[in-house]
């Protein structure tokens, strides 16, 4: 990297950015699609829970679906599409290539949406499966798992076609997460649905699944992004790099064993959530190493795009401790089944969420070959997804810690709990209706961004790399 | 990381160790779990639930119950199940041999409802009762009114029809999904004393049993 001056290296990457402009730009365009669609149904169900008359007397929006219809937008709309931009773009750029394989992108990109629409209607209309996290209805699985592969092809295909035998961190990252979910999604899909276990086996599962969703795909998506965009935006190396490498595989060793956390006092054998409770204390290797190597995020400020990556990291960070802290039996007596793990479970999608945001931020005006449009809209963007991210956590996990306090004392009646957790609810519905606001924008900006003129120019380059920081 | 093969092997590896692990691992604890026969009571436990609540834990999973609702008693000394009477004992996996999609439930926003049908047995609540009670809400649980048809009446009301609620000349009649529902809810029992479902005393209690 450091033979080459940086003006070819940005000629260089120029060429490869415009190969993936239309199919990176379609799958981020859905992603903001979903994201925005995801938060009105996440508002709806919130203010569900205010007054839970709200759209009861319609199946369609009874709160159960209404609930399993906002997660898997957000899921399996806004990540995973746009997880899949972010880990291609970053594979081709490290690749050294033009993106290769277009075709399979935008024809899984296409697929991938049009079977998720259907899911949505399907959850509406009585199909969700009810396990957390896994709510697709039975009859879009399977395409979802062929788009998907579909989808991913041209990741691989960087992977494998790059120009330098020598990896990094970034790679391992991404290549794991677009490699390992077709597995654990058809197993999933086969052991949930088509052939399903028997009893109580089904929640080990879906714990397993729901588990690996995040271990194995939101978090690594995350890192690749860290692990690519920080050393970029400083020009600097990142400080104890040779530890990635275990940081990477304790990830998955371990993230991958965290599921039985959920079923703390369950049905099930006990030694499930004992493994479960070491695996998230064990997994805090992975999260040091983390910290070491990307510390300086945290001393670094000015630019939008690496405070959000400075923010994404840092959830992500306390993400890890929380779950590590309150999977000890003695802190799930109180937390399990309340608002506290809705709060640990935003903890890790907004650290998600805000890391693709950043990564967005950067890659899209490069994709698009203009600048930003609306620099305003960006900054409203920026404050309203901080400010809905920290006060959703902080009123979801409040009013989980109130609910859960009182549920462990007989004498508290759901009414005084309803009573005593409403306010908290409503802060946590104001905060999800700033962060719609805010994404909206984004949407809105990133559409006129797309439909702008590429700026060919020298100096469109110039206010390009200005707006990006 | 040069090795390309090694690689994906290593991530392979990794997760299908976890599969095995937590998946093969309890379906070779559980997976031939049956239900247990009681030899004095000449009948095997739990028992099996009649077809139309067969129909209505669908209708139950349908609808998004689980979203509030848990169906899983932690052991007494473990929160406040069963001193809010959600249940006796802990659940264990043999309670959900019978049941197609056990709705564990990660959520209580209403009560945990594994042993509702002998709660409802003691406080007197009847099938008509839980009807009315979907049809108005009841604590905090919207009116669920999707789930009755109104109808004129011609002749003699109908014998499920709920009392009051319609206009004059109509009735309210619950739909099959309100049946089956209410049929599910009041065959949810957990109470047959299952060996691995004794609760864990704490020593001193132990001590007065022997």
């Amino acid at each position: 990297m450091t033979t080459v001056s940086p003006t070819q290296a940005s000629a260089e990457a120029d060429g490869i950015d415009a190969s993936a402009r239309c199919p990176l730009g379609l799958l981020l365009a859905f992603g903001l699609f979903w994201l925005v669609a995801g938060g009105i149904l996440a508002v709806l169900n919130l203010l569900q829970l205010q007054s839970p008359a709200l759209l009861a007397d319609c199946a369609w929006f009874s709160f159960g679906r209404l609930q399993a219809m906002q997660e898997t937008a957000f899921i399996y709309g806004w990540a995973i599409n746009a997880g899949v931009a972010a880990a291609t773009w970053l594979l081709v750029r490290l690749s050294g290539e033009a993106l290769r394989g277009a075709n399979y992108l935008v024809v899984g990109t296409l697929f991938w949406n049009a079977a998720l629409v259907l899911a949505l209607v399907g959850i509406a209309g009585g199909y969700a499966t009810s396990h957390a996290f896994f709510q697709l209805p039975d009859f879009v699985q399977p395409v979802l798992l062929v788009a998907y592969a579909v989808m991913a092809v041209p990741g691989i295909l960087a992977w494998t076609g790059r120009r330098k035998e020598h990896t990094y961190a970034t790679q391992w990252y991404a290549v794991a997460a677009l490699f390992l979910l077709p597995w654990f999604f058809s197993v999933a899909q086969v052991m949930l649905n088509f052939l399903p276990v028997r009893g109580v086996l089904q929640a080990v599962v879906a714990t397993w699944y729901a588990q690996n969703l995040f271990s194995l795909w939101l978090a690594p998506i995350a890192l690749a992004a860290l692990y690519y965009l920080l050393p970029k935006l400083t020009g600097r190396t990142l400080p104890n790099y040779d530890f990635a490498i275990y940081g990477f595989w304790s990830l998955l060793a371990f993230g991958t064993w965290m599921g039985g956390r959920q079923l703390i006092g369950g049905p099930v054998p006990a030694w499930i959530a004992t493994i479960a409770i070491t695996a998230a204390v064990m997994v805090l290797f992975h999260y040091i190493i983390a910290f070491l190597n990307l510390r300086s995020l945290f001393r670094l400020a000015g630019s939008s795009v690496l405070f959000l990556l400075m923010v994404g990291l840092a959830a992500y960070l306390v993400g890890g401790v929380v779950d590590a802290v309150f999977a000890t039996r003695g802190l799930a007596k109180v937390t399990q089944f309340t608002y506290f793990q809705q709060a640990q479970q935003q903890l890790h999608l907004g650290a998600f969420s805000l890391v693709m945001f950043g990564t967005l931020y950067f890659m899209a005006p490069r994709l698009a070959g203009a600048a930003w449009p609306s620099i305003t809209l960006l900054r409203a963007h920026f404050l309203a997804v901080l400010i809905g991210f920290g006060l959703l956590v902080a009123s979801l996990a409040t009013a989980g810690w109130i609910q859960g306090a009182a549920l462990n004392d007989a004498a508290v009646t759901f009414a005084t709990i309803g009573d005593k957790t409403r306010p908290w609810l409503q802060l946590a519905a104001v905060a999800q209706g700033v962060t719609l606001c805010g994404n909206a924008l984004l949407a809105l900006n990133f559409l006129r961004l797309f439909f702008t003129k590429p700026a060919a120019d020298s100096v469109g380059r110039a206010v390009m790399e200005a707006s990006a920081s | 990381m040069k090795n390309g093969p090694i690689f994906f092997f290593g991530l392979f590896f990794i997760l299908a160790l976890s599969w095995a692990g937590l998946v093969l691992g309890t379906n070779a604890q559980l997976g031939d779990l049956a239900p247990h026969y009681d030899e004095l009571e000449g009948k095997a436990f739990p028992e099996r639930a009649p077809g139309l609540a067969g129909q209505g834990l669908l209708v139950y999973r349908d609808l998004g119950c689980a979203a509030c609702h848990t169906q899983q008693v932690r052991r007494p000394d473990f929160g406040a199940d069963k001193a809010r009477g959600w249940g006796e004992r802990q659940s264990v996996a043999r309670d959900y041999v019978h049941q197609s999609v056990p709705q564990l439930g990660t959520m209580r926003i209403g009560p945990d409802l594994a042993d509702y049908g002998t709660r409802a047995a003691k406080n007197g609540a009847t099938a008509a009762s839980l009807l009315a009670d979907l049809y108005n809400g009841r604590n905090g649980m919207p009116a669920y009114r999707f789930l009755f048809t109104e109808r004129k009446v011609v002749g003699e009301p109908a014998a499920n029809a709920l009392v009051g609620g319609a206009r004059a000349g109509y009735q309210l009649v619950p739909t099959p999904q309100a049946e089956s529902l209410v049929a599910y809810l009041l065959s949810l029992k957990q109470t047959y004393e299952f060996a691995e479902a004794r609760p864990y005393e704490p020593a001193a209690d132990q001590k007065g049993a022997h």
